[in-house]
């Protein structure tokens, strides 16, 4: 964990700006930086996505933000709690090397390396072009997850502060 | 007659997307054929009509896992037809994002992609529930190549720091000698995975393999050298193409290699290590014998092992660059545009790649070619496919389908990079 992230929270945009939808994860972590407490850390991820698994080391909460295939409603967003479950058969993609979250994920369940809470927001794109920018109905949706990513940590942390007042 | 037919129809752990059809009829293997169905790229053809100094920052797109070799081969290519001639601290920053790359990649492969073909696991997740500390080794090592990346190149994916004459920036030593503790650590770790891994149980194979490789005078090879082969070829990048040809088969969108007087060839580790193992330090070659690591391995399951021993080998020579660095006295030379032709290879992790570019005089790329590892090898592997299957026809389809994939990995074929990748099909009766 780097210095400035005293929160313990990291939130991750996945995705590749230059290809159309793909871009999403990227957009709404740039959204969350403007809205989100100083000590949340936020970072985009396009490239090497087994590199999660050390992006989480020393966070207790991890929120990562993605896009999927086009599945019939493009702007969906799904929330998985990826403690509980692994993803489901169809949200699941991969990339380079047959790595994708969703490996990343399952490995460091292997490992016993996954943070307390993980926590995955997919949008469902329409289009993967490169060159392309985000599709309007994906566009319209960036607002919502973050709307949606802010509103969770908020409960979050202050769930944590009435357990410590009770402590 | 009868006639059986097996498809793979998606070939798993590779980069990449391809199928395999086995034709076997009364008993015999027919044919085997690696489809790559990854879909033609086309950057040779766009690199036609761009500035050379463009070049760079394009054909490291073609791959998130090696795109140091096509940058280095590119760079060279490129300052050969310029006439430049780089300080050799730029040759040894060059070297060692090199190292990056070849660890990042390597470490990649032998962890997450090959060991489970022998510890029989159908994946690295599931191996990692048994084998946690060799996978923890393993995304260690990845992260150490990354570093490496990131620091010399900018960023560990489609890196942007090199440019013809030497690097858009410099590190200062102290940026290099921050990752000195991590590298000695990587080196640990290394050393520890070329133990573990030779703990596995290879099968039996011998081939008859001619290995192709670059040499240089004093390097272990990856940026610099002549290409040489088992049989005697020693030429240099600029005669590639009178040596060596490619063609179009039907079943694939990536070219076919082969040794005109010769046929199929084999680049990459095993070459590598058959052509050059006297290039490598004396603790190095002592950790390959320590492991029972023949001088010229001809068995493709024991690859793994020679991927090893250069991940040791990278992780060491990353460390003396990094102790003798002294910054150069400007990162990068002034270069001007001439007209010519340059040809250059150099040893990504799979194996040779050659670049040539034609450059006009106002430094316009008039043609680009690539000639990648995996092409270069698909003869090879399709070879090793027909024997690994004649001697396992009788294994029901599931076992003879793992037997095919895991021969295919020994390779660890890059198919985006050769679309110029893997589905099994075997069609018996």
């Amino acid at each position: 964990m780097s210095e400035g992230c005293a929160a313990g929270v990291l939130v991750a945009g996945i995705g590749n700006p230059d290809r159309g939808d793909d871009g999403f994860g990227p957009a709404v972590a740039r959204r969350l930086r403007e809205r989100l407490p100083s000590g949340i850390c936020v970072v985009e991820r396009a490239g090497d996505i087994l590199a999660l698994i050390g992006d989480w080391e020393g966070f207790a909460h991890v929120v990562m933000v993605d896009a999927v295939k086009a599945m019939g409603e493009p702007g969906r967003i799904h929330r998985f709690d990826l403690r509980k479950c692994g993803l489901p058969i169809g949200f699941a993609y991969r990339s380079t090397h047959g790595f994708g979250v969703a490996e990343a994920v399952e490995l460091a369940r292997s490992l016993g390396r996954l943070p307390r809470h993980l926590v995955l927001y997919l949008v469902e794109g329409a289009c993967f072009e490169i060159g392309v920018p985000l599709s309007p109905a994906v566009a319209h949706a960036v607002g919502e997850a973050a709307a949606r990513i802010v509103e969770e940590l908020a409960s979050r942390s202050a769930a944590e502060t009435e357990e410590g007042e009770r402590a | 007659m009868a006639t059986r037919t097996i498809r793979v129809d998606y070939i798993a752990r590779v980069e990449g997307e391809s199928a395999l059809d086995l034709h076997i009829r009364d008993g015999k293997v027919d044919a085997a054929h690696l489809a790559i169905f990854e879909p033609p790229r086309f950057f040779e053809a766009l690199l036609r009509g761009r500035g050379f100094r463009e070049v760079l920052d394009i054909v490291a797109r073609i791959c998130g896992i090696c795109p140091i070799a096509y940058q280095m081969s590119g760079v060279h290519a490129i300052e050969q037809v310029l006439g430049v001639a780089v300080e050799p601290p730029i040759r040894a920053l060059r070297r060692l994002l090199y190292c990056g790359e070849w660890i990042e990649s390597h470490a990649l492969h032998i962890v997450m992609l090959h060991a489970p073909d022998f510890l029989g696991y159908p994946d690295a997740i599931t191996m990692a529930r048994e084998h946690g500390a060799a996978v923890e080794r393993g995304l260690a090592l990845k992260k150490a190549g990354n570093a490496l990346l990131r620091l010399l190149g900018g960023r560990e994916i489609h890196p942007v720091n090199v440019r013809v004459g030497g690097f858009y920036r410099a590190p200062a030593r102290a940026e290099l000698a921050a990752l000195v503790d991590t590298l000695k650590a990587a080196q640990d770790q290394a050393i520890a995975t070329l133990r573990w891994a030779a703990g596995f149980e290879f099968p039996e194979c011998r081939r008859d393999y001619e290995f192709v490789a670059l040499r240089h005078a004093q390097d272990y090879p990856m940026n610099e050298g002549r290409i040489v082969s088992t049989a005697g070829l020693d030429i240099a990048a600029a005669d590639y193409e009178t040596e060596f040809l490619e063609r179009q088969v039907p079943h694939s969108t990536a070219l076919h290699s082969a040794l005109k007087r010769r046929g199929a060839y084999l680049v990459g580790p095993l070459a590598r290590y058959a052509l050059n193992r006297d290039r490598l330090p004396a603790e190095v070659q002592a950790l390959a014998d320590e492991v029972g690591l023949e001088p010229v391995c001809c068995n493709p399951y024991r690859s793994i092992l020679v991927r090893a021993v250069e991940v040791v080998y990278a992780c060491g020579e990353a460390l003396r660059l990094i102790v003798d660095y002294e910054p150069p006295s400007r990162p990068f030379v002034p270069v001007a545009p001439r007209a010519g032709t340059g040809h250059a290879c150099s040893e990504a992790p799979r194996g040779i790649l050659y670049h040539r570019y034609r450059l006009d005089a106002e430094g316009t790329i008039l043609d680009a070619r690539h000639v990648p590892p995996t092409a270069q090898n698909q003869g090879v592997i399709e070879a090793d496919l027909r024997q690994t299957a004649a001697a396992r026809l009788d294994l029901d389809e599931d076992e003879l389908k793992a037997a095919c994939e895991q021969s295919i990995r020994n390779h660890d074929p890059c198919i985006s990079c050769a679309a110029h990748f893997l589905t099994l099909r075997v069609h018996r009766g």
